[in-house]
């Protein structure tokens, strides 16, 4: 329970930050739309099976969002050494981690709906299917991008490549991810029934929950300096 | 109450930081720590509160041994850095509220302006941390250091930036904490003024003690020999 309450802390801590600097949640707002409209310019969508494409490309776009915001989530804690700090008061790491891996899910939330709703109205998709079997498919995909951005944010936050290394870390595990992201995305907008759908969610929900219970036993070894 | 290490080694890669220290602080004392740059004077620190792992040798408190992965060992103690490490976008007392909410400390704001009143910056309650001063920011970490009213209280060059009048106000706060009886580890390079505060001081230099015993009756002079000839000739 304590855990819990302290996960909140820093996760409402995070959010307010964010709400008030809006500087991630601002690059990865302006990143999704300009893909969004570049992709919607620069493909020839008469030739093209329009659906499939549009999956794969809103879990595509997530993903470099997810590694130019998400991934920067220990920045304002390294700015003045305020982690320093954090990790110097009784809370556990893994509380630590999945605060701030719950604030970085609202933003990769925010940012895949913005994606989905935005690639589809740009490729003109007028009946993308139910929008609940959207959102059951984006959750635990959210989840486990969240995660590994959280987590592999903070490996990158200390190595002297910086940003160069967070995608070089995180784009192979995240293969998976969006495979079977972009499989069910695509299933549903081709109107599908859920039981073709359900195979990939579960391989999500799988990955969400595994790579959040490594990265809250793991992320001791990486938080401490 | 006592806080000892004992045969300190610390390595960064094949640099050795730390050669074997030993060194132990009391209630009721100020112990300054004293070397020129890289000495291993923040390194100590950093041993001594936990944050990093020795790789020789073990930190003992009232003769149990530490580690920095006990979050009771971490609740007893403080630190204030050079760096403020506070959220220049939440205001002072978000600051405040939110370290105190992980500390387990009161969080009111009753509580708050009390603390913020003994370092002197209640009137900077609700001002944004980002726009204050760097010698109100420094107050306010320190106000931060206080809040669960720690045992042992970490300092790793407090005074820099502060204005005399803000010294003046850090000194009267160190001085208050140790009449409570806290031990209270200062490590600066700033020499008067740490031999006018400090009880006992520890010069290290290339990581290795080579004095320890008390201030008083101790000079500038006495000190900064032990430096190093380098040091004493940049300094003439």
């Amino acid at each position: 329970m304590r855990e819990l309450r302290w996960g909140c802390m820093i996760a409402l801590k995070d959010l307010r930050l964010e709400l008030r600097s809006g500087s991630r949640l601002l690059a990865m707002i302006a990143f999704v739309v300009l893909s969004a409209l570049l992709f919607s310019v620069s493909l020839n969508l008469a030739h093209l099976e329009v659906r499939g494409l549009v999956a794969g490309l809103v879990w595509l776009t997530t993903l470099f969002a997810v590694t130019a915001g998400a991934g920067r989530a220990f920045d304002t804690e390294e700015n003045d050494g305020a982690f320093r700090h954090v990790l110097l008061t009784p809370v556990s790491r893994g509380a630590i981690f999945l605060g701030k891996t719950a604030a970085n899910w609202v933003l990769v939330w925010f940012v895949t709906m913005l994606a989905f709703f935005a690639l589809t109205t740009f490729m003109e998709i007028r009946s993308p299917g139910p929008l609940a079997w959207h959102g059951a498919v984006f959750l635990p995909g959210t989840i486990g991008l969240a995660v590994t951005g959280t987590f592999f944010g903070r490996v990158s936050n200390h190595s002297t490549l910086g940003d160069t290394l967070l995608p070089v870390l995180t784009f192979p595990l995240l293969v998976p991810v969006v495979f079977f992201g972009a499989t069910a995305t695509s299933r549903i907008l081709l109107e599908r029934p859920w039981l073709e759908i359900s195979g990939p969610v579960r391989f999500l929900w799988a990955f969400a929950v595994g790579s959040a219970v490594a990265g809250t036993v793991l992320f001791r070894h990486v938080a401490d300096e | 109450m006592t806080l000892e290490g004992r045969g300190l080694v610390c390595d960064y890669g094949a640099t050795r930081a730390l050669r074997g220290v030993d060194v132990s602080a009391r209630g009721h004392e100020i112990l300054a720590v004293f070397g020129p740059n890289a000495a291993g004077k923040s390194t100590l620190l950093r041993t001594l509160s936990g944050e990093r792992r020795p790789d020789r040798g073990r930190v003992f408190f009232d003769g149990a041994v530490v580690s920095g992965g006990d979050p009771a060992w971490r609740a007893r103690i403080g630190l204030v850095s050079h760096r403020t490490g506070l959220y220049g976008n939440l205001s002072v007392s978000e600051n405040l509220r939110f370290f105190a909410s992980l500390q387990g400390s009161p969080g009111s704001r009753a509580a708050l302006i009390e603390v913020l009143e003994q370092v002197c910056a209640a009137e900077v309650a609700d001002t944004r941390t980002a726009i204050l001063s760097r010698g109100q920011r420094q107050r306010v970490a320190l106000a931060r250091s206080l809040l669960h009213n720690p045992e042992i209280l970490f300092l790793d060059e407090p005074f820099t930036g502060l204005d005399p009048g803000g010294v003046a106000d850090l000194e009267t706060v160190l001085r208050a904490i140790r009449l409570e009886g806290k031990i209270v580890v200062l490590v600066t390079h700033d020499i008067p003024r740490g031999l006018k505060l400090a009880d006992r001081m520890v010069v290290l230099r290339d990581g290795r003690k080579v004095l320890d015993g008390p201030t008083a009756d101790r000079r500038v002079e006495d000190v900064v020999p032990l430096f190093g000839a380098s040091f004493a000739r940049d300094r003439s």
